[in-house]
């Protein structure tokens, strides 16, 4: 969409989508750096948006991803979010956005808040498309705050807009059990949030946990708890990494971030913890013989949400791979009167061999089972239980926290009283890759 | 509609006219929509410059957002309408003066993005003055518009001095511009002879401190300018990695891996070891955090991390757990970690690390689940203690009979058996009942190999070997060359009427049906051993076969420094040094030639050089040491009529030796053939005129189907056959071919130029390129008095 160089074919992006959409036969997703007729096209895909560059040159591909995705940012930032109608609608806005952000391939000034100086254009607002259900955390490319405003709404509309900000708590979690039900690898991703539309940018702070404990474990496996050990509370990361407006000054006596938070949305803290969790979820499987009939097997699978049951999770979504021997299947769903079968739906995938089992909501203590009626081609055999899986889970929790990192308050210090900004904190926690193995 | 989007809405007919009109109006506000109109219609691809004069007017404006958009249009167009572009000039001139540092460094940047000479030259004084500009954000525009000059008109740049100025901005109290003048001083390296970037000590410390104040792509651009410096003082490197180290924890990959390339870069020179082990060690967690990033950049992280646990496993041998797959990897990432994986596995993690390969056998993606099999080979060849382990989960796919997973590991188990020469042979029997479902040639071969190799131990092993022989004409290449092998070593082992019977059919076929040069050179060779000597035979196929090393799979050395000096560029990504894909960068010398791809051709004085036939034909090498090519003769015809194994050669053909033999000369380079790069030549093999490739695919895709084709020339030369005989070439890979010529009447052009040939070379994912070969009409003539028999050799 713009040249900086002048040095790569006009065709170049249609190059580009021919290469992406063609890729093995269409069969898979390209890698995000390749190479055709000596100019390398480097992409990330955001909203459904593929953000592309390219180049001749032996260029830092870290570079350009990480400018990629922060162009994306701040189409968000400007926009409220990225998608090609917004692209469309804003596309004078942008280009003086890209002017400002690279001069002749070189990122010049990427944050969203510097870059206000320097634009003229209003943007266009767009409708969130309805279409995709809750439109709160439907998704990671949105941006997990869902609020679709542009953070030119405080500077240029004087006070009328509301002064809010948003703090989320984000986990990814990715755990993968074994046959035998144990954790076998278990991984929280976070990432502390920060979307701020406070005018005259005020500096706050954030504290958190008093029992955090950052470091890896000695080899050995004991854990230096650095004075702030209190007993089963801990909450214990390996790393993590702040923003650059972050000061840590009160972080290692109070556990307390200090920030100016610029315009726009940023991650004040990105965290990584390898240390075990409560696992949202556990599943298990039982495979029977029919007593009715050799061709069949009765495959039971249960789900046991282990969170209280004033939270609840939306959008569970199990798939269950089957062996090769099944030829159909037929499934009841909520044999166990409890918790009933409303907003539960089966589906079996038969080219992919799959069945998934899908859930609006899943209710916190409730326990849900599937049974499954599974036509064999071949007969029974013990080698059928083996084969099945692995099951995977999809699911997002929200105001839950697999690290139990919390924060303590939010404090805004700015100096007026009468000012009472609206102030958001939120966790949610979405499943990366929840696996069990059969 | 609202916004920007409705610009985009109008596509009548006299839209251009209509864009004129509105143009021309005086509201202000009006002309602004018809300007933005115009860039719409400009990035959707329309040719809106024939009113480039029209659009040109409204450049003189107060108002900063209509002149950012005209503006853009003047880069997008100038350079069509050069004349007209000088209208704009003045107004440049004027703008660089302004009191507003907004519209000063709006006209510099826009102005170096016009590529028109005549305005360059007017950019010169402009550039002097905001080069020395009193606000940063001049001044750091300024040094990016050096760069873009020196690409127009290197000259020009460096009769102005601006190289000098641009490198006082090294010094500069503004980070950005610090960060800019790098940047730029860095680009214009690339193209020029001068090394800009040799600095004083002094020089390399305000750049570390530089380093904490500017942004994060500042950053990138320092490390990266420190990464390509010469240090070689013990103490330079140990205040650079003081310097550096904190800039792992960032949360910017980029700024990550480059501190990462610079801290590696300077290990060597650090004499103290516990700091280097410690340095080491801080190396892992800030890479293992790239892993929780997007599955873009985890790509770009996993790419160098392969290239740095190459050369230290230890940064990471304590964490690969985090390399399992997950289930929402895309495929891309899964095929990085697998490949760490196994790099990283040992005999602590192996038990840990099967266990994984092993569930991923059993998943949907088909390439994954073959490199999971794969990588319990590997692992089987790599770690000896581990190898029966390897071989039981093996064993385990083996009997759920997923047809590729059963392919796969027949592949690996070959290997395995070479690795580890009698000791896991009892696994044959369970290979054997698999042996329907191999349909692929790498496994039919294997198991080919497998049979041939340990022919003594399988009871019906002639049966087994017929069986493949009936469809021997339609086996693909690979597997003929192993049933040859195997036929010969059956029979030696075991010299039943059965075998010989056998090994007539496969010979006489090799030698007479064919057109693969390989395959009959391999049977001619085996059919000469067998005949003359049989005990040499025997010493020569079944001798003992060096165990292969375990380090099949990993890099060249050299290579492996050089992409690691590369760390953190696109070069590290592809895994290619960056001459092979940079067209700008000067030409570095060629990559070594790869083993064995030209083989003696070019050193032997003996035309049947080829006839060696072992080392890259196949999957499988085989014990026949190549020297064995120098007693082969080609046979007379008559004894082609003879009993076999009681062939008399007494006639060995004296004129078979001193073919030409050409050097090959590059005809292609990979710039000019896409990718493809290839060398060229006449010559004669086996007494007959050939035409010599060597390719070289420094494409990102492999290459497959190649054929060949001569333009008329004034010898009437055209290829036998227009089919290259060359295996797909791998990304990186290099082969060579030869091709069997023949002449005919019909193709003569007496007017072509008899010292070259035109030739098309084409093949399915490139498709056809063009280049010229020197040629010379002597490797026509046939050595007088070689009895070549025409039916053989003519093809």
């Amino acid at each position: 969409m713009r040249d900086y160089l002048g040095n790569v074919p006009k065709a170049s992006s249609e190059i580009f989508f021919r290469k992406v959409n063609f890729w093995d036969k269409g069969g898979r997703d390209a890698p995000p750096v390749f190479n055709v007729d000596g100019v390398s096209y480097l992409y990330v895909k955001d909203g459904g948006v593929f953000l592309v560059a390219t180049t001749r040159e032996n260029v830092s591909p870290s570079l350009v991803l990480e400018l990629l995705k922060r162009i994306g940012g701040i189409i968000k930032d400007y926009c409220g979010l990225l998608s090609e109608e917004a692209v469309r609608k804003n596309f004078v806005l942008l280009y003086e956005l890209l002017d400002e952000v690279i001069d002749y391939g070189y990122p010049q000034n990427s944050s969203s808040e510097a870059l206000k100086e320097f634009v003229l254009n209003e943007p266009t607002m767009l409708k969130p498309s309805k279409s995709k259900g809750d439109a709160l955390f439907s998704g990671v490319g949105k941006g997990p705050t869902g609020v679709i405003k542009s953070i030119l709404d405080t500077s240029r509309t004087e006070g009328k807009a509301r002064e809010e900000i948003f703090v989320d708590i984000v986990e990814k979690i990715s755990c993968t059990f074994s046959s035998s039900g144990h954790v076998q690898t278990s991984q929280i991703d976070g990432a502390i949030q920060v979307k701020s539309y406070l005018t005259g940018n005020p500096a706050i702070a954030i504290a958190l946990n008093d029992s955090l404990v950052i470091g890896r474990r000695e080899t050995s496996g004991s854990v230096n708890y650095g004075g702030y050990g209190r007993g089963g509370d801990t909450v214990m990361l390996d790393d993590c990494n702040f923003h650059q407006s972050v000061s840590l000054d009160r972080f290692e006596t109070e556990r307390t971030l200090q920030l100016v938070p610029p315009d726009g949305e940023f991650a004040v803290m990105n965290y990584r913890s390898t240390y075990p969790f409560k696992p949202p979820f556990r599943v298990s499987t039982t495979v029977d013989e029919d007593p009715n009939s050799a061709l069949k097997a009765i495959i039971t699978i249960r789900i046991t949400p282990d969170f209280g049951g004033d939270k609840a999770a939306s959008g569970l979504e199990v798939v269950v791979p089957m062996p090769r021997e099944v030829a159909r299947v037929h499934c009841e769903l909520g044999r166990d009167a409890k918790s009933g079968a409303a907003g539960q739906t089966w589906d079996w995938q038969e080219r992919a061999r799959r069945l998934v089992w899908k859930f609006k909501r899943v209710q916190g203590g409730l326990e849900h089972t599937l049974r499954v009626r599974a036509t064999l081609s071949d007969g029974w055999g013990p080698s059928i239980k083996k084969s099945i899986g692995p099951i995977n889970l999809q699911f997002t929790i929200p105001m839950y926290c697999a690290s139990r990192l919390q924060v303590r308050y939010l404090q805004i210090l700015k100096e007026h009283k009468s000012h009472q900004p609206y102030r958001w904190v939120r966790y949610v926690t979405l499943s990366n890759s929840y696996v069990v193995r059969t | 509609m609202s916004g920007d989007g409705k610009y985009f809405a109008t596509t009548k007919k006299g839209e251009i006219h209509e864009l004129k009109e509105e143009l021309r109006v005086l509201d202000k506000s009006r002309r602004k929509d018809a300007v933005k109109k115009v860039i719409a219609a400009m990035t959707v691809g329309k040719d809106v410059s024939p009113i480039f004069p029209d659009v040109v007017n409204c450049m003189q404006t107060d108002d900063l957002e209509l002149k950012k958009l005209v503006y853009l249009y003047l880069i997008n167009y100038a350079k069509s309408q050069p004349d007209l572009a000088i209208m704009a000039v003045n107004t440049f001139v004027k703008d660089s003066q302004d009191p507003n540092p907004l519209i000063r460094a709006l006209a510099v940047r826009t102005m170096g993005c016009i590529r028109v000479d005549k305005i360059t030259e007017y950019l010169c004084d402009p550039l002097q003055r905001c080069l020395k500009d009193d606000d940063p954000y001049v001044r750091k525009t300024a040094a990016v518009c050096v760069a873009k000059l020196y690409d127009i008109n290197p000259e020009l740049v460096e009769d102005r001095g601006f190289l000098d100025l641009l490198k006082d901005l090294l010094a500069d109290s503004n980070p950005m511009v610090v960060a800019n003048a790098v940047a730029a001083l860095a680009d214009i390296r690339e193209t020029s002879s001068h090394n800009l970037l040799v600095l004083t000590n002094q020089a390399l410390f305000k750049l570390l401190r530089a380093l904490n104040e500017c942004t994060e792509w500042g950053q990138v651009y320092i490390l990266d300018a420190i990464s390509k410096m010469q240090i070689s003082e013990a103490k330079d490197a140990e205040s650079i990695v003081e310097r550096v180290v904190p800039r792992l924890q960032h949360a910017n990959s980029a700024v990550v891996l480059s501190a990462v390339k610079v801290v590696l870069l300077q290990l060597p020179l650090i004499s103290d070891e516990a700091a280097v082990k410690a340095l080491i060690k801080k190396l892992g967690p800030p890479l293992v955090t790239l892993l929780s990033e997007e599955a873009e950049v985890q790509y770009v992280a996993l790419r160098n991390i392969n290239l740095i646990v190459q050369k230290h496993p230890e940064v990471l041998s304590h964490e690969i757990k985090v390399f399992f797959c997950k289930y929402n990897d895309p495929i891309y990432v899964k095929l990085e970690k697998l490949d760490i994986m196994i790099a990283l596995a040992n005999e602590r993690n192996i038990d840990q690390v099967l266990l994984e390969l092993k569930e991923y056998a059993t998943e949907v993606d088909v390439d994954f689940v073959r490199k999971a099999v794969r990588a319990i080979g590997r692992c089987a060849v790599t770690l000896e203690r581990a190898a029966e382990r390897c071989i039981n989960v093996l064993l385990e796919l083996i009997k759920q009979k997923v047809n590729y997973v059963v392919q796969e590991a027949v592949v690996v188990i070959k290997d395995i058996f070479r690795r580890y020469p009698n000791r896991y042979e009892s696994i044959i029997a369970t290979l054997c009942d698999s042996l329907d479902s191999l349909d692929e040639p790498e496994a039919r071969a294997s198991m080919v190999w497998i049979i041939g190799e340990y022919a003594e131990r399988i009871d019906n092993a002639d049966e087994l070997l017929e069986s493949f022989l009936e469809a021997f004409p339609e086996e693909n290449a690979a597997v003929q060359l192993q049933l040859v092998t195997a036929a010969v070593k059956l029979f030696l082992k075991n010299p039943q009427p059965r075998a010989q019977q056998m090994i007539q059919l496969v010979l006489t076929y090799a030698t007479q049906e064919t057109d693969n040069p390989d395959l009959r050179d391999r049977a001619y060779v085996y059919w000469r051993l067998l005949s003359s000597d049989p005990e040499a035979a025997r010493a020569v196929v079944l001798a003992e076969k060096p165990v292969i090393s375990q380090g099949t799979a990993t890099m060249d050395p050299q290579l492996l420094s050089t992409l690691l000096g590369n760390l953190s560029t696109l070069s590290s990504v592809y895994h290619l040094p960056p001459s092979a894909f940079v067209t700008r960068a000067a030409h570095t010398p060629a990559p070594s030639l790869d083993n064995g791809a030209l083989r003696e051709r070019t050193t032997t004085d003996d035309g049947v050089a080829a006839a060696a036939g072992s080392s890259s034909s196949g999957p499988v090498s085989d014990g026949a040491p190549s020297s064995a090519a120098a007693a082969a003769q080609p046979p007379s015809s008559s004894s082609l009529i003879g009993d076999l194994l009681d062939l008399d050669i007494s006639d060995p053909s004296p004129a078979a030796a001193a073919a030409p033999v050409e050097e090959l000369v590059e005809v292609m380079s990979p710039q000019n053939g896409k990718g493809l790069g290839i060398k060229a030549g006449f010559s004669r093999e086996n007494n007959a005129p050939v035409f010599l490739l060597q390719l070289a695919n420094t494409t990102q895709q492999s290459l497959d189907g190649f054929m060949v084709q001569f333009n008329k020339n004034s010898h009437g030369v055209a290829p036998a056959s227009q089919v290259v005989q060359v295996p797909p070439l791998g990304p990186g890979e290099t082969a060579g071919a030869s091709v069997p010529l023949t002449t005919n009447p019909a193709l003569i052009n007496p007017a072509a130029n008899p010292a070259t040939i035109q030739v098309a070379i084409r093949n399915n994912q490139q498709g056809v390129l063009y280049f010229t070969s020197p040629f010379k009409p002597d490797i026509l003539a046939a050595p007088a008095a070689s009895p070549v028999d025409d039916n053989f050799f003519g093809l």
